[in-house]
């Protein structure tokens, strides 16, 4: 099995710290991986997110993704990848409260051309609309203004948007967070299964160590980082 | 893209709403003074042409132009007849339209001439007068006769074989109605487009008539005019003058090269203290006294256009603020700084290209609705042509300043998608 995300030796340093946030040996994470990573607020889970998708940089070779050391592209080919090839859920807000909840979906295919390849046997809209009835809306509640949905809802169109083209990695910032239990596991239990049918990487975040069991591999970032951590 | 941002947009329509329509407002007005200066200008120099000299009595080439012209102020100073007759017998005057002023109907100017106006007196492009309707003074056997000017026909629904009474004085309300005097309509003069139409004319016989000067010894002598001052030289004419003051002479010359020597003979003519000057340089002298108003005015204008572009970049800063987290969205499924950039660009491209579409609209609509009352209320003359050239780039001066100056709010949206990344605090 390749390889998904490879750290070596990865050191980041917000601008104007004295100590690196971040300084981690090594990790590797396999295709179709489901990976929880646990940490305490603070300790750098969501800036390690930002350098995997390719949104902060760091210093050659220190981060693969899908094997392209994401240093030695530039600004436009790193939006690129992570528009092909990541879905990225945040924990709150992930959706454009203007659009309804099947536009915001679509939205994943706008600036990724490779996404919109692997769907060209269906429209777009179809594949949408499959996904988020897959993930228990209503065709009803699909053409709902976003902002109408409950917490819940938008969170499952934010997995249908982060899932719709069979991206090769899933990132979840804490998209549970704002969830009750039943429908925290039920989301997760959603997001198994849509990466299951895709054979999708999963890199799940959280500070709920609770939901550990639930994951076939999990990851406590105090381990693994050797970097100043934050005083929570 | 484009999609994205009319979305965004519709999403804010309520504050949107109001930054279109600071935009149309200014566009609208600056349009607006950009047209009535440049017509005005236009009908302000078609208002008289093909005459050589305007002579009056010593005053001011400005006060001489307005009254003569334009029909406004009085004359104080007013020329004799003999004066007149000395101007026709000049060397190479060909024609020549005395006219005297001062009194009033409802308000309109009552220019007392003679058939010399309606066959001699050009305007625009050397265009002479026509008759809408009837004819001039001469066809008929009546002295208490009158032409009147396209717009004061239409406006008072005149029309010929009505009967107008003249008042003395040239304010709207009037203190001593001469009811004895009704006069009838003649002919009624086609549109010019300059003062002409708003002119009643009436005979130099007839205004001898409603001042009592034509009558000498009927008694009429109390009204304490100015004109009666110059009643000491009647002894001097042999036929008896219709007037015996006239406000100004237009004259027209068989060699206009000669103008200028003319004038000079008439401005030290001996007899009285005359004062003539050349139209077209006295219309020019006297534009570029407005022009410093219709600098100003223009000035404003553009001021009110840049408030309301300022008004733009404002609303776009105060949106920034609660649009990080859409921008943190859109920059997680992939889109790339300069697209957040872009999208703003475009965003008050549209917002701009709408309020100045609208403003444009606005302009024809006021223009197409609104031109009779403006030049019933101000004379201010504005037609709804098609948009000039340097219309046009005013327009795209707009369009352009507001795609410059979204730059500045772009640039802060694409600065702070690059450092917030996908992780903004709310
Ligand atoms: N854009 C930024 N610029 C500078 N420092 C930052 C920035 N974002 C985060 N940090 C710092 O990096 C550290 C880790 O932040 P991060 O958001 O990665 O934590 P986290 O593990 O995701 O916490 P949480 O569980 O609360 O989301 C914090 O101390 C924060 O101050
Ligand atoms: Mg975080």
């Amino acid at each position: 099995m390749s390889t998904c995300i490879e750290l070596k030796q990865l050191q980041f340093k917000w601008p104007g710290a004295q100590l690196p946030l971040l300084s981690i040996p090594e990790l590797t994470i396999a295709r179709g991986e489901r990976v929880l990573l646990r940490g305490a607020s603070g300790s750098g889970k969501s800036t390690l997110l930002g350098l995997i998708a390719g949104i902060h940089t760091t210093g050659a070779g220190q981060v693969k993704v899908l094997g392209q050391d994401l240093a030695g592209l530039n600004q436009h080919r790193r939006d690129q990848l992570r528009a092909n090839e990541i879905g990225y859920i945040f924990q709150q807000f992930n959706l454009l409260p203007y659009l309804s909840a099947r536009a915001n979906v679509t939205l994943a295919c706008q600036f990724a051309p490779a996404r919109r390849k692997r769907l060209s046997q269906q429209s777009i809209e179809q594949e949408a609309k499959q996904l988020l009835t897959r993930l228990g809306l209503t065709p009803e509640q699909q053409q709902q203004p976003s902002h109408q949905l409950s917490v819940g809802q938008q969170q499952r169109v934010a997995a249908a948007r982060a899932l719709l083209g069979s991206p090769a990695l899933i990132i979840a910032d804490e998209p549970t967070s704002a969830l009750d239990q039943a429908h925290r596991d039920n989301f997760i239990q959603l997001l198994f299964e849509a990466c299951d049918a895709q054979n999708t990487t999963l890199l799940f975040v959280t500070h709920d160590a609770t939901l550990a069991p639930l994951f076939p591999r999990a990851i406590e970032l105090s381990e693994i980082n050797q970097g100043a951590v934050a005083d929570v | 893209m484009f999609k994205l941002a009319l979305a965004s947009l519709w999403n804010r329509r309520g504050s949107v709403w109001l930054t279109v329509i600071a935009i149309a407002v200014s566009t609208l007005l600056l349009l607006g003074v950009e047209r009535i200066r440049v017509q005005t200008q236009e009908n302000f120099s078609n208002t008289i042409s093909g005459t050589d000299l305007i002579v009056g009595a010593r005053t001011g080439s400005t006060e001489l132009l307005l009254s003569s012209v334009f029909h406004i102020g009085n004359l104080s100073n007013t020329l004799s007849w003999q004066s007149y007759e000395h101007l026709q017998s000049l060397p190479g005057v060909s024609w020549h339209i005395p006219m005297a002023m001062g009194d009033s109907v409802h308000g309109y100017p009552v220019i007392a001439t003679t058939d010399a106006l309606f066959e001699n007196f050009k305007y625009g492009n050397k265009r002479p007068l026509s008759f809408a309707a009837g004819g001039a003074f001469a066809e008929q056997n009546e002295v208490t006769v009158a032409v009147l000017g396209a717009e004061v026909a239409r406006e008072r629904q005149l029309s010929v074989g009505s009967d107008l009474i003249v008042a003395h004085g040239t304010g709207e309300i009037s203190f001593s109605q001469h009811d004895a005097h009704p006069f009838q309509v003649v002919g009624v003069l086609e549109r010019t487009g300059t003062p002409i139409d708003r002119g009643v004319f009436i005979p130099l016989t007839a205004q001898g008539l409603v001042h009592g000067e034509y009558l000498p010894d009927s008694g009429a002598e109390e009204h304490s005019h100015d004109h009666e001052h110059e009643h000491e030289n009647e002894n001097v004419v042999t036929t008896e003058p219709p007037v015996y003051t006239l406000s100004a002479v237009l004259l027209g010359l068989e060699n206009p090269a000669l103008a200028l020597r003319l004038q000079r003979t008439i401005n030290t003519y001996r007899g009285e203290a005359l004062s003539a000057i050349m139209p077209g340089l006295a219309l020019q002298n006297f534009w570029r006294t407005l022009s410093l108003f219709e600098r100003a005015l223009v000035a404003i204008s553009i001021l009110v256009v840049i408030t309301g572009l300022l008004g733009m970049l404002t609303t776009l800063l105060a949106s920034l603020r609660e649009r990080r987290r859409e921008m943190a969205v859109l920059r997680s499924i992939g889109a790339g700084p300069i697209t957040i950039l872009g999208l703003l660009v475009v965003e008050a491209f549209v917002v701009t290209l709408v309020g100045v579409t609208l403003g444009t609209a606005g302009l024809y609509t006021v223009l197409l609705f609104g031109a009779e009352l403006l030049q019933q209320q101000m004379g201010i003359q504005v037609s709804a042509s098609v948009l000039t050239l340097r219309e046009i780039y005013l327009l795209l001066a707009i369009l352009v300043a507001a795609t410059l100056l979204s730059l500045f709010p772009a640039w802060r949206a694409y600065r702070n998608a690059l450092a917030d990344g996908l992780t903004v605090k709310l």
